[in-house]
Formats: C-alpha cells, structure tokens, sequence
C-alpha cells in the first residue's frame, strides 16, 4: 500500500469528506422544505386532480352534451351519465355521478371528451369525512371541491 | 444580607451540597430536554429540511410536548415480566448517567465535590448505567430485547476498556485522579492536554461515541435491524428515562472530554496574559445570539412569532449588558467557556450521526479490541517511557516537552 | 420456535415479518440461523397481489395502461413503456422519431429517479440517514418535470398506444438541460459521502456475492447481472425505441458483491443522463401519434417483447384473440426474478447483512406480488 493510502487512512480522510459535505448543507438556501399551509405548492397545468364539469363561459349552461364517452372510456367504470330526451328530440344532460373514491385520476375520461367539458383541474385537497362525500354529483362537480383553509 | 447568607450555607455543608445538587440535577435534565430538540434541528439543517417547527415558535416547545406525550401514554408491563427489575432498570440507567455529575468540574469554583479520586469514579458510575441496559433487556421476558441488550452491553463493556485506557495516557501527565486537579494542572502547563495526547484523544472520542450507543456505533438500537434493542418493550415515561440517560451519558462523556483534554474551564490561551480581551467573549455570545435570533424572528412568516424573536433577542441584549458588569464577567468566565466547550462536543456528536453508515457489530467489536485497546495500550507504554527518561534526566532533557 | 432455548446452537428460524422497516414494502422473510450466520432464508411473497394480470381481461387495451403504472409502482414512466410498445409490437405500428425520444427522455428520467430511491433507502437500511433525503431533493425534480408533461408525478400514464397524448410544454428541453447540470453534481456529492468511506466499505464489500454464471442460471438482470460482471442491457443487445441512435456505456461490476452493485447504479445514473443530452439534441417538431385507431383490436396472435427497466428487464408477454380486450398478460417482473438469488445471496452472512442484501436486490413489491 502506498503512503498516500495509509495516511488517508490514519487520518480519517474519506470520514472528514463526508462530514464536511453535511456540514455545508447548514448554508440558508439549502433547506428545501414547503411547510405546507402557509406555502402551496405550486401545481402544473396539466396536472390531473379533482374532475370538474365546465359549463359555457357566457350562458352558463352545461358544455357536457351526454355523449356517454367518458363513462365508456374509464377504467373503474365510476362515471354514471343521466340524460333525457327535450321536446325538440335533443339529448340534454340531466345528472351526472364520479365516484371519487374509485377514481385513479388516470385522464382517460379527459382525453374521451370531445368538448372539453369534463377537465381534471389542478385541485388536490378532496378529502372528506365520509365515503358518500366523495361520489359527487352534477353540483359539486360544476363547483369543485371546497377545502376549508387554514391560517396557521 | 448576601454576606449573612454565604455565612448560613457556610456553616451548613450537607445544606450548600444540597442545594448545588438541586441546580445541578434541574440545570442538566433542561440542558438534556434540549439536546434532544438541538439534535433534531441540526440533523434536519444537515438534511436540507427544517426540523420541528409548528410546537413553538420554530419548534422550541417541541420537548414539552414530547414530555407530556410520554407521560400521558398507557403503562405497559409485558406479561410474565418480572415487575420490580422491569420498572427498576431504567431508573439505574438515569441514576447512574446524573451521579457522574457530582464530580465534575463546571468552573474553579463551582463543583458539586472534588474527590481526589475524581476520575476513577466518574468512570466507575458511568460503567454501572450499563447495569440498567442489560437489567432493562432480561427483564422484558422477551429474546429479542435480551440479545439486544447483551450486544449493547458487550459493546459498552469494550469500549469502557479503550476509554478508560486513552485516559490512562492523560493520568501519566497530570499526577492526579482529582478532575479539578486535572484542569489547574493544563493551567499550569499552559497547554491543553490535547495537544500533548491527541492520539488518547481520538481514541476516546471514538470510544465516547461507543460508549453512548450513537452512529456509527449505533447498532443494537437501530430500528432496521432484527434486534430491535433493549427498550423495546418499554414505552412511555419509562422509556423516556431511557431515551434521557442516553442523553445524559452524552453530555457526561462531552463533560469528561471537555476536562480531560480541552481544559475544562479554561479559556483558550488561558496561561496568555495579552490575550485577557477573550474574557469578553460571553458578551460577544450573547449580542451574536440576540442577532441570530432578531435574523430568524424577520424571516418568520407569523407575527406572533415575529414578536417572540424580538421580546428574545431583546432579553439576550439585556443578559449581554448585565454580564459586561465586572465582577459577573470574571464569575462566569468559567462556566461559559465549559458551556461552549461541551456544546461544541455534542454538535460533533450531532453531525457524526448524521454522516455515516453504521457499523456491523461484529466489525464495531473488530475496531473496539483490534484497533482501540491495542493503540491506547501503546499510547500508555510510549507516554510512559518518556516520563521515566524525563523524570530521571530533569527538564532538561530534550523530550520533556512531550510530557511538560 | 423449537423446544430448545435460543441460546443452543441448534438451528433457530426466524421470522422479518411482512412489516418490517428494510424490507422495502410487505415481504416476509423466514431466516434459517444457526448463530448469527444465516443458513438460508424463504421469501414469502403475495401481500401486494392485486390481480392486475386478472384486471387485464376485463379491460380494453387503452384503459389497461393506467394499471400497469401501480405495478413497479417507483418507475412508473418504464411500466408503460413496455406495456405500450409490446401492443404496438402486435399492432406492427411505427411511432414517429419525435414520440420515440420523447419517450426516451423520459424514461432515461424515470431512471434516474428509480436509483436515486434505490440510493436513498439502502444508505438509509446502513444506517445513513442523511442521503435519502438528499435523493428525495433530487427526485422531487424530476417528479416536477413529469407534473408538468403529463400531469401526475408517480402514476404517470404517460404514454399512449401509439405515440404520445401529450406534446412537450413549452420550456421542456430547458428545463430537462438544466436538470442535467443540476444533477450531475450532487451525484459528486453522494460518492463523497459513501463511495470512499471506510464503513460504507465495510459494510458492502464482498456481501452478497453473486457470481456471473449464477446470476444466468438464476435469470437475474438489470443492474445484478451488471455488477456480477455480466455485460447484458437489453438498450443495446435488443434495441427498443431510438436507443442504438444514442451513445452511451454500460458499466459492469467485478466481483458480484454489494459495494459493485451500487457502483454500477451510481454509473448508469451518469449515463441515464448522456442519454438524455443525446435526445434532447436530436427532438426535431413532428408527428407525435402513429396511424393507430381510435379502437385497438390487434390481430389474434401473442407476442413477447421485455425493455431494460431500471429494476432489471421487464417484459410483457401478450396474447389476443382479435376482440377488443387481451385475452392474457402476463408481466415478468424484474424484481421478482432477482428476489431468487436472495437464498444464494445470503447464505453464509450474518444477519446484519440481510438488510443490505435486500436492498441491494432492490426490489418494490408492487411488482414482485404485481
């Protein structure tokens, strides 16, 4: 063994190169946590979270035209559309049913739409206290999820 | 009034001794409460992420939460445990670690007793915590607490052998058990004994953190190993007395370190009259403190918190004035200069365990007899063959200063 | 237990539950001891078992994807690859350049991120608790660059029968350069901490030795095979996608053992990176999607088609029937397969270092009990 190798290892060289790795990561801008209420996250665009059902930016009806291909197209089959038949022979949305809980946020459903009603939004905080609470109907899909926020 | 007082405790030892018990006792179990929360601050500054944070103001009532949760938890007693030994053991832990205390020098004038002995007691109490490991282990009526107790035990019993052997080379230069004596002796010799024995340094420090169960040593407790270690049965306050005398032995091998080899209570350059300014450095600490504080306080997002930091610093501005007066800054010259000290040695403490990878324990047991006794034996054999060739030839002969 | 205490030498078994920190996920392993030395050990697996093979019957071809991202549940990005190249295999579709490196880039990626889980656990089962967190920096990352393509940071769904769904977002190939040059240092930094240390060395030389010929013999592969010497990467012995278009090496062990082991992953993250500087340059605008259909119906036939997934090769073996869902797919599951040399791994080595094993093996339970 050379000299260079034992005097390494006499003196602890390789413990004192790690020890002075963790001792630089003390520096102010190393620290990479979000303590979370106080600071969101920020989320991408096309990030797949709580479904939302779109209604028309000016006349506020529903986009969703019941065509049935989001129901078809998932994989849990959690989508239930209910659709009747209006005077003038045209199919109008009547409800419309997620199972939230079943849901694996996989965007197929989103992908089928062919007008964009049905989006997967950039909510995340769903939570809720019972298992009914998360099979939305028409009205809390046209609304969204609302989280209570917290200050502190 | 004062006078009257000093008088009073004067004439009443067994009362004065007491008293710095008392302190002493309360004093150390608050400094150990917040080694823990100072261990997981640094720990989590080393790891890029923040540490306790919501308890307090930046966490700073973390142990008090932490105290009441394990006070308030469900008393479990294992079946078929034999009681008295189960509930007994971690109280001999947390005796032992604390007894180590009365013999230790905090400052010239401020320590609990000088036995003249000190050092051989402060070893032999701080072996018998490891009654309470291998008590606490057998009396869980359990194999896996039992064999994690008999590795812990194996391990501390080793080590106590190189420590106390390191030690020995640091006997061979001051003449005496007396750890008091020990400090007025590097006073005299106007070097710290590290300097004079580093490799009993090293190899001390090594052991220190063997002794007291911590990474790279830290097997017998690691929680993903099969042994789960001693304390597995034990939950709530009692296995916070555990928790607490590891700590504690923390501090204490920090406190015999600190004496042994970096002169106690003495200041750097202790023996240097030109360097007197350093005796302003407690006033120094305490404005960087109110500093640091005012700084973490102004980056604080609450304003409660905000207005803690503020009230903080200002309290350590006011501590920084009250020290500049004379006679309080001569007084606590001591005991501010240990207290730096030992921190110093519980941050290294700190950081070591957040650098490495432990050791296997039949390769902790591999370093322990092949590589520490052996050197402190040497390092004993050399020391003392200088001593005998300087003792027999005076001063003058040309190795003395290895040995002052 | 048997009658005897446990302190005869007589044989002891023991039992690393199913809940057991370091063993990466719900496996139990039963330990035969005589001592301290292990004589052998018996993996007891299937407390993940979902039935996703079973799953896949009832299911079209497209809806299947989602499923198979939960399998290897740490390298999502790779799982779909597979699933998705083997129906285009039996489709005999052709993907555009522009899907393909797309594809590569961000399976190079998933790679990374893979090892990087890999690292950060295993220092942490030896008792580092420092670069799991240092990992987990570096990995959040690259988890954002998936957020941003195709919206999940873990159960990707990120590609499509045919090509892909999504078109890169604007800023892709910045952000994937820059994350490059981010990385490549703090690979520095987790050789500074381990790869010299002296305990580090202790712990993982000459553990859990596994020769080349039994690596073949036990059908190990992926970074195993490597660090036992063996020179077998299915980028370059069987080429997929783009990658005999991209220059890159494949780093092998000597001596089979743990500390080889973690060499080679550390290097292939290295090279996972070259490759990605590679296919950046080469992302020309074009077609993302092949001439697929909107209903997959793949001619009635089977096909076997595996991908060098970051635990090992990966392979899918499908059967059709020509009706709108697989008749049969079966997964080779890397870890699986590599979880068998555990035995041989083991044998002869103290307790201590079964932890070390297992997580050299690297395994995820999601894919072993699939």
């Amino acid at each position: 063994m050379s000299w260079n190798v034992i005097l390494r290892r006499i003196f602890l060289v390789d413990l004192i190169k790690g020890l002075r790795l963790t001792f630089s990561y003390q520096r102010p801008g190393a620290v990479y946590t979000e303590q979370y209420p106080l600071e969101r996250p920020a989320v991408a665009e096309r990030y797949r979270g709580a479904p939302r059902l779109n209604n028309h930016p000016e006349t506020g009806e529903t986009l969703c035209i019941a065509c049935n291909l989001c129901s078809l197209a998932c994989p849990e089959n959690l989508i239930v559309v209910g659709w009747a038949r209006t005077e003038d022979r045209k199919k109008r949305l009547t409800t419309f049913t997620y199972d939230l809980s079943r849901c694996m946020f996989c965007g197929l459903c989103e992908d089928a739409c062919p007008v964009d009603a049905l989006e997967l939004t950039q909510d995340f905080e769903m939570a809720s206290y019972t298992r009914e609470g998360l099979i939305w109907d028409r009205k809390a899909l046209e609304e969204g999820p609302q989280p209570t926020r917290y200050s502190r | 009034m004062l006078q009257s007082a000093i008088e009073f405790l004067k004439a009443n030892p067994l009362l004065l001794a007491l008293i710095k018990i008392l302190l002493v006792f309360v004093v150390i179990a608050g400094i150990v409460a917040y080694l823990v929360y100072m261990e997981r601050k640094v720990l989590a500054f080393m790891q890029a992420r923040l540490g306790p944070m919501r308890v307090g103001p930046w966490g700073l009532l973390q142990p008090v939460a932490d105290g009441i949760k394990l006070l308030l938890k469900e008393d479990i007693i294992p079946a078929g445990a034999d009681e008295y030994v189960f509930l007994l053991a971690p109280a001999i832990s947390v005796a032992a670690a604390f007894t180590v205390f009365s013999a230790i020098p905090f400052a010239g004038n401020f320590y609990v007793t000088d036995i003249n002995i000190g050092l051989l007691f402060v070893l032999a109490v701080s072996s018998l915590g490891i009654y309470g490991i291998i008590l606490g282990g057998w009396s869980s009526n359990s194999h896996y607490p039992l064999l994690g107790a008999l590795r812990s035990s194996a391990q501390l019993v080793s080590y106590e052998v190189a420590a106390g052997m390191a030690l020995v080379g640091v006997l061979l230069i001051s003449n005496s058990l007396s750890m008091v004596e020990i400090v007025r002796r590097q006073l005299a010799m106007g070097v710290w004994n590290v300097f004079l024995q580093p490799l009993a340094l090293v190899i001390y420090v090594i052991a220190a953190v063997a002794e007291t169960n911590r990474n790279p040593f830290d097997l017998p407790e690691a929680e993903s190993e099969l042994t789960a270690g001693f304390h597995t049965e034990y939950s709530g306050f009692r296995f916070a007395l555990y928790f607490l005398a590891e700590y504690t032995n923390m501090v204490v091998v920090a406190c015999i370190a600190i004496t042994m080899f970096f002169g106690g209570w003495l200041r750097p350059f202790a023996s240097v009259r030109a360097l007197d300014v350093l005796k302003f450095s407690p006033i120094l600490a305490f404005l960087a403190g109110a500093g640091f504080v005012l700084w973490l306080g102004l980056k604080s997002r609450l304003s409660l918190e905000r207005y803690f930091f503020v009230l903080l610093a200002a309290v350590f501005i006011v501590l920084g004035i009250l020290v500049a007066y004379p006679p309080v800054l001569d007084a606590i010259q001591g005991i501010f200069w240990f207290g730096a000290k030992v921190l110093a040695f519980l941050y290294a403490f700190i950081w070591c365990r957040a650098t490495f990878p432990r050791y296997r324990y039949d390769q902790l047991m591999n370093v322990g007899w092949r590589w520490m006794i052996p050197l402190a034996l040497g390092n004993v054999v050399v020391t003392a063959v200088i001593r005998y060739l300087v003792s027999s030839h005076g001063a003058a002969h040309p190795l003395a200063w290895l040995v002052r | 237990m048997p009658e005897a205490t446990f302190l005869d030498a007589s044989e002891l078994l023991i039992n690393m539950g199913p809940q057991h920190p370091a063993t990466h996920g719900v496996l139990r392993v039963k330990l035969k001891l005589d001592g301290e030395r292990v004589l052998g050990t018996e993996c007891i697996i299937g407390y993940l078992h979902r039935g996703v093979e079973k799953i896949a019957e009832n299911r079209t071809y497209q809806q299947f994807a989602p499923y198979v991202d939960r399998m290897d549940y740490c390298a999502a990005v790779t799982n779909g690859m597979g699933y998705v190249e083997t129906v285009e295999k039996l489709l005999a579709v052709e993907i555009p350049p522009r899907a393909q490196y797309t594809r590569m880039i961000l399976a190079e990626l998933q790679r990374i991120a893979s090892h990087l889980i890999w690292l950060g656990t295993h220092a942490l089962d030896l008792g580092a608790m420092t670069p799991v967190f240092y990992t987990f920096r570096e990995r959040e990352e690259i988890l954002k660059i998936f957020e941003k393509y195709c919206g999940a940071r873990l159960t990707t769904h990120a590609f499509r029968i045919g090509g892909l769904q999504y078109d890169l977002y604007d800023g892709f190939e910045k952000e994937v350069v820059k994350f490059c040059d981010y990385f490549l240092p703090k690979v520095d930094e987790y050789e500074q901490l381990l790869t010299q240390n002296r305990i580090w060395i202790n712990r993982t030389r000459n553990v859990g030795v596994l020769s080349g010929e039994d690596a073949i013999a036990y059908g190990v592969t992926g970074p195993m095979l490597r660090g036992s010497g063996v020179k077998w990467d299915i980028r370059k012995a069987q080429p997929y996608e783009a990658y005999d278009q991209v220059d890159f090496e494949v780093p092998i062990g000597e001596h089979g053992d743990t500390y080889d082991r973690y060499i080679v992953r550390m290097q292939e993250m290295r090279q996972s990176v070259r490759i990605i500087r590679q296919c950046v340059e080469r992302l020309a605008p074009g077609p993302i999607f092949g001439k697929v259909g909107k209903v997959i119906k793949p001619p009635a036939g089977e096909v076997y088609h595996s991908i060098e997934a970051p635990k090992g090769e990966l392979g899918y073996y499908l059967v059709s029937d020509g009706s709108v869902n697989p008749y049969r797919v079966r997964v080779r599951p890397p870890s699986l397969i590599n979880l068998q040399a555990l035995d041989k791994m083991a044998q002869g080595h103290l307790v201590a270092d079964i932890v070390a094993i297992i997580g050299t093996i690297d395994i995820v339970l999601g894919e072993v009990d699939r």
